[in-house]
């Protein structure tokens, strides 16, 4: 069965490939290959969720240990639910983006970069070590650098695309970091061997997987390339905000717990991120006035949850939590891309009525929303609350669910800002929206609402043993009806400020005073996170590089000048002055120091310089002159090749 | 002597690939001389699948079908099949079109042969087999410069097999045998002087197929007057042959003072290709020492085959990862049909598959990863190291950074400059991607082909 562990990411990944490297000349059949190709992960992935395939090799056969590096892929119970989840996720988006795709599109490109992007993930959930992660997570990186920027003629996109490559990949260095750890410490890059490693390995890969793994999942500091990667196509955000790309920093956290718990120190700070990230993003998406961002900056949140979970130990409420999350917010982004397609705007004052447009879509909308808020009974009232329920700490707890609060306010915000009476107006340009894109939306609305099954005592001890996580509680009725109760009575409240109350009335008017202060400015401006990044790291990193070309130009090629300059004038006053004996010494100190002078003017630069020139020109020659052997006349070639074989033969007479 | 004669069944079948494609070659129409190509491929296939599935044959007294030949016998295979192609590309509708075809099989036997000879009488025929075909080839165009690089190939070559024809008669006399072990074993006791003189003139026909300092003065002059498919013929397969064969003589032949000689010709032959190709603007001439100097590197093992058991997996993956790359920049030449550095500007925009391959192959010999050499100087790196060789491995070390230059020299031209008219599309870009392809897959792969080499 070992061929299935392998054929389970490399199927949508060689596909995508050769669907990329194909391009335009793929583009009418890009659309159903990838449709069929995703069908059939679909079905491996099951297939691998129920045989739990194993399949190793060994890495550079000669390096150290003996016998190579082992490295291979292992579904467990953990990559068995991703996995599934992955393929599912993808072939609904896929579905989606076969008719939502403008028909001029690089369809090829397009549909080969997101089963690339696919294989990618899957790869990076099935690896049982960090060679093959790493590898999955760097062309996931790649792969998603290429999807934002799919409209590349426009320039902001690409630029949202760089900034959003690039600090993923400033996180990413961590996992490097990480690798080179876990084989100092044990000799193989096994994930599972890294929380025995000794100190201070353990603690460095620690630091390196948590690094690269916010990075990825846009936790806090990072989290502002996500609002960027909104640049891409709808179908892209709905699978990069899902099950993929911010989930595989959450799934490596989760992976990793063991690891996380062992140091101590790293699952408190993980914790501590993901509320907090939870909580403030939460604002964040509470404050924007834009669909695309609003469920970005939830993506964020709930992410956050994750997160916690992960710190918290609680993997199995975690887990549950990524998947259900996947099934809700990729519903979201698909119902969002369905309403930019037909309307051409994402802003939520302009999508009112949208909800009642086509009824479909706004119910399916309707249900994500729900769910997204925590309303019982649907899914993410559940899975949060299974991670709530492992939170150790009050203090953490508090902040968790006031972000679950949030949470609430800001899927009512979306909610309101559709279903709100109004007459979806029909923009000239308007471009029909096929039919076939409702299909994702139906399949995936029954998901986001009946995930919630998790959370019976019964499935949640199976789910539990499935992910292996053996004593986590489980979701409780107290946690279950407090946070049931206070996420309904604030999506009401939302519900009933946004489209019940008529125009003109107090709440209506608070509302809209609390969206033009200060503080909701700066909270949809995503915390002036990309601003702080750009002036606080690029410019300074830049500024310095700028500053310190500018000195080496300046002052360490004329200081020596200086120098040579200033002493010699020294010893002429001294010179001068002195008489004798003390005139010889200071002549000689002058000259010596003026020699050091020069010494130091020339001893970094130009001695290189010449250098670097005479290797070149010394290589130039011995180039020539190996070729003047090649005298292009028979009888010089044999007379040559006797010789040397003589003198060959001389030299094993003498040493034999 | 257990005589199987289906252990020789990958021979066989390039034998009888050669014997019906010159029959048929006889008998039908200039126009359709295509057919000796499919004819030839087939027999090819059918060597390379029976070598890869085969689990190891009998043991003859002169010939030994073990790992050894097996990997010869996939490689020069495999190797041979690209050249076919390339040569059906260039060779169309010309007048003796089947006759290049029977020709690249018979030195492709004739390499094969020299890989698994076992006795120094199987040797030298082996030796004229993989050579006299060749000499054919390179004058096949009957144009001045390939009557000229003809000559001076079948000169060398007539000179160092004579030298090695008396090798071989000195070996004889100093040992009483011709079997490889037998002779190594009474070499042992004969008079130092002698059997070094025998070693020394048995390595000059070896290294002459090999391209190997001091033999290599053909290599040059006759990848640039030969045709390019037959240039990329000579430059690859005849040197698997001499090279495994190498690898078998250090082993079992074993003669004393071999690494001591043989590490100073692979130091001789590593630089001086690397150097005379600095500032070559002559592709097929860079091309031609680059060669010499990957000759060099996989001599390297061969010098230390007797001190560690790395030198064996080194030499065969070495000489895969060659075939692949250096048959790919052939092939990139072929269908680009230009001779200088300068024809190349801008090809990576006017041809991107065609100027992605070259990338590919050039980077891929200058052992950048993950490209198949790059796996493949590791292994030597490590050979040399673990054999005690640790200035030789420098010396790769050193050797590899300079030719960095040569070869980011033609990949920047690619890259550089207003596209010209694309070459045509064709078969010799189809086996130059093919070629690529095979060297990334195989660099990925190599891992998982020495577990099992192993």
């Amino acid at each position: 069965m070992s061929a299935l562990a392998w054929l389970l990411p490399a199927t949508p990944g060689v596909a995508g490939a050769l669907l990329a490297l194909a391009g335009r000349r793929a583009d009418r059949v890009a659309a159903a290959g990838a449709v069929a190709v995703t069908a059939v992960t679909l079905a491996l992935a099951a297939l691998a969720a129920a045989v739990r395939p194993m399949w190793g090799t060994t890495l550079v056969a000669v390096a150290a240990p003996p016998g190579g590096t082992p490295a291979g892929i292992a579904v467990d119970g953990l990559s068995a639910v991703m996995a599934v989840t992955v393929a599912a996720i993808a072939l609904a988006v896929l579905v989606f983006a076969a008719g939502d795709l403008p028909s001029g599109a690089a369809r090829g490109r397009f549909f080969g970069l997101m089963l690339l992007f696919t294989g990618a993930m899957l790869l990076t959930v099935t690896a049982a070590d960090l060679m093959l992660l790493l590898t999955g997570w760097e062309i996931m990186g790649a792969a998603s650098y290429a999807l934002i920027g799919f409209w590349w003629r426009e320039h902001g996109r690409v630029r949202s695309a760089g900034l959003a490559f690039v600090t993923t990949r400033a996180g990413d260095l961590g996992l490097y970091v990480a690798a080179g750890c876990a084989f100092a410490a044990t000799g193989t890059l096994e994930l599972a061997g890294i929380a025995q490693a000794g100190q201070p390995w353990r603690d460095l890969a620690a630091a390196g997987i948590v690094l690269a793994a916010l990075g990825k999942s846009a936790q806090l500091p990072f989290s502002y390339w996500l609002s960027g990667a909104m640049a891409g196509p709808s179908a892209v955000s709905a699978l990069l905000h899902s099950a993929t790309m911010v989930a595989a920093g959450a799934y490596l956290l989760l992976r990793v717990q063991p690891l996380l718990a062992a140091t101590g120190w790293a699952a408190v700070a993980v914790a501590w991120a993901g509320a907090v990230t939870a909580l403030l993003l939460g604002a964040v998406a509470l404050a924007q006035r834009d669909l695309k961002q609003l469920l970005a900056a939830s993506t964020c949140a709930q992410v956050g949850f994750m997160v916690l979970a992960a710190g918290a130990g609680a993997v199995a409420g975690g887990t549950a939590h990524l998947v259900a999350h996947a099934a809700v917010k990729s519903l979201l982004f698909l119902c969002a891309g369905v309403w930019l397609t037909a309307l051409g705007t994402e802003a939520l004052a302009g999508l009112r009525g949208a909800g009642r447009w086509r009824r479909s879509v706004g119910v399916a909308f309707a249900v994500g929303a729900l769910a997204l808020a925590g309303v019982p009974p649907l899914s993410l009232w559940v899975t949060k609350d299974a991670v709530l329920a492992g939170v150790p700490s009050p203090g953490l707890y508090a902040v968790a669910l006031a972000a679950a609060l949030l949470a609430a306010a800001y899927a009512a915000r979306a909610l309101a800002a559709v279903w709100r009476p109004g007459t979806f107006p029909t923009a000239a340009g308007e471009r029909r929206v096929p039919r076939a894109v409702t299909g994702p939306l139906l399949a995936l609305a029954p998901l986001a609402a009946g995930l919630s099954v998790l959370g019976l005592p019964a499935v949640y001890a199976g789910w539990r043993q499935l992910v292996g996580a053996g004593g986590e509680p489980g979701p409780e009725v107290a946690g279950l009806v407090v946070t049931g109760l206070a996420a309904s009575a604030v999506t009401a409240a939302g519900w009933a400020i946004g489209v019940r109350a008529r125009q003109g009335t107090a709440w209506r008017r608070r509302a809209a005073e609390l969206g033009q202060g200060r503080l909701a400015v700066g909270l949809r401006g995503w915390l002036g996170l990309r601003q702080g990044a750009i002036g606080g790291v690029w410019e300074p990193v830049k500024a310095l590089a700028g500053a310190l070309a500018r000195f080496d130009d300046r002052v360490l090629e004329r200081t020596g000048e200086w120098l040579a300059d200033g002493v010699t004038a020294a010893a002429g006053v001294a010179g001068r002055r002195a008489e004798g004996l003390l005139d010889g010494v200071v002549r000689g100190a002058a000259g010596a120091l003026g020699g050091a002078a020069w010494l130091g003017r020339g001893r970094v630069e130009r001695p290189l310089e010449h250098l670097v020139r005479a290797v070149a020109a010394g290589a130039g020659a011995l180039g020539r002159a190996a070729r003047r052997p090649q005298a292009g006349q028979a009888h010089l070639y044999l007379a040559q090749a006797a010789a040397a074989f003589l003198l060959l033969a001389v030299v094993l007479m003498l040493v034999r | 002597m257990n005589d199987d004669p289906a252990a020789l069944l990958p021979e066989l079948l390039l034998l009888a690939g050669a014997v019906a494609g010159l029959l048929t070659g006889m008998f039908v129409p200039r126009g359709r001389q295509r057919a000796v190509a499919w004819i030839c491929a087939a027999a090819l296939a059918a060597a390379l699948a029976v070598t890869v599935t085969a689990t190891g044959g009998a043991a003859f007294g002169s010939y030994a079908p073990d790992a050894l030949t097996q990997a010869a016998r996939a490689v020069v295979a495999g190797g041979t099949l690209l050249v076919i192609a390339l040569v059906a590309a260039e060779a169309r509708g010309h007048r003796r079109e089947a006759e290049a075809y029977v020709l690249v099989m018979l030195a492709a036997l004739g390499s094969v042969l020299l890989a698994g000879a076992g006795d120094l009488l199987v040797l030298v025929p082996a030796y004229l087999l993989a050579s006299i075909p060749a000499y054919a080839l390179a004058g096949f165009g009957k144009d001045a410069p390939g009557t000229e690089a003809a000559l001076k190939y079948y000169l060398m070559g007539a000179f160092l097999g004579v030298l090695m024809l008396a090798g071989v008669t000195l070996l004889y006399g100093l040992a009483g045998a011709t079997g490889y072990r037998a002779a190594g074993a009474a070499l042992a006791l004969a008079p130092g002087a002698a059997a070094a003189c025998a070693v020394v003139l048995l390595l000059a026909g070896l290294l002459f197929k090999a391209g190997g300092v001091p033999a290599h003065f053909w290599v040059p002059d006759v990848a640039e007057g030969a045709p390019v498919a037959v240039a990329a013929f000579v430059t690859t397969v005849p040197k698997i042959g001499a090279l495994a064969a190498l690898l078998r003589v250090a082993d079992e032949l074993g003669p004393g003072g071999w690494d001591v000689i043989v590490a100073i010709v692979a130091a001789a032959t590593m630089t001086l290709g690397n150097l005379a190709a600095f500032h070559q603007d002559d592709v097929r001439r860079l091309l031609a020492y680059s060669t010499i100097s990957q000759a060099g590197y996989v001599l390297v093992p061969v010098a230390v085959a007797q001190h560690t058991a790395l030198a064996r997996p080194a030499v065969l993956f070495y000489l895969a990862a060659y075939a692949v790359t250096n048959v790919g920049a052939f092939a990139v030449v072929a269908a680009t049909g230009r001779g200088t550095l300068d024809g190349y500007r801008g090809l990576g925009r006017a041809a991107p598959g065609l100027g992605l391959a070259l990338v590919v192959c050039l980077l891929g010999f200058a052992g950048i990863p993950p490209a198949a050499v790059f796996v493949a100087k590791v292994l030597v790196f490590a050979a040399a190291w673990d054999g005690g060789y640790a200035w030789l491995a420098v010396l790769v070390l050193v050797n590899t950074v300079a030719s960095l230059y040569y070869y980011l020299r033609w990949v920047a031209v690619v890259f550089r400059g207003d596209p010209p008219a694309a070459p045509p599309p064709g078969l010799a870009r189809a086996v130059a991607c093919v070629a690529a392809v095979a060297s990334l897959a195989l660099g990925v792969g190599g891992g998982v082909l020495l577990g099992r080499a192993a």
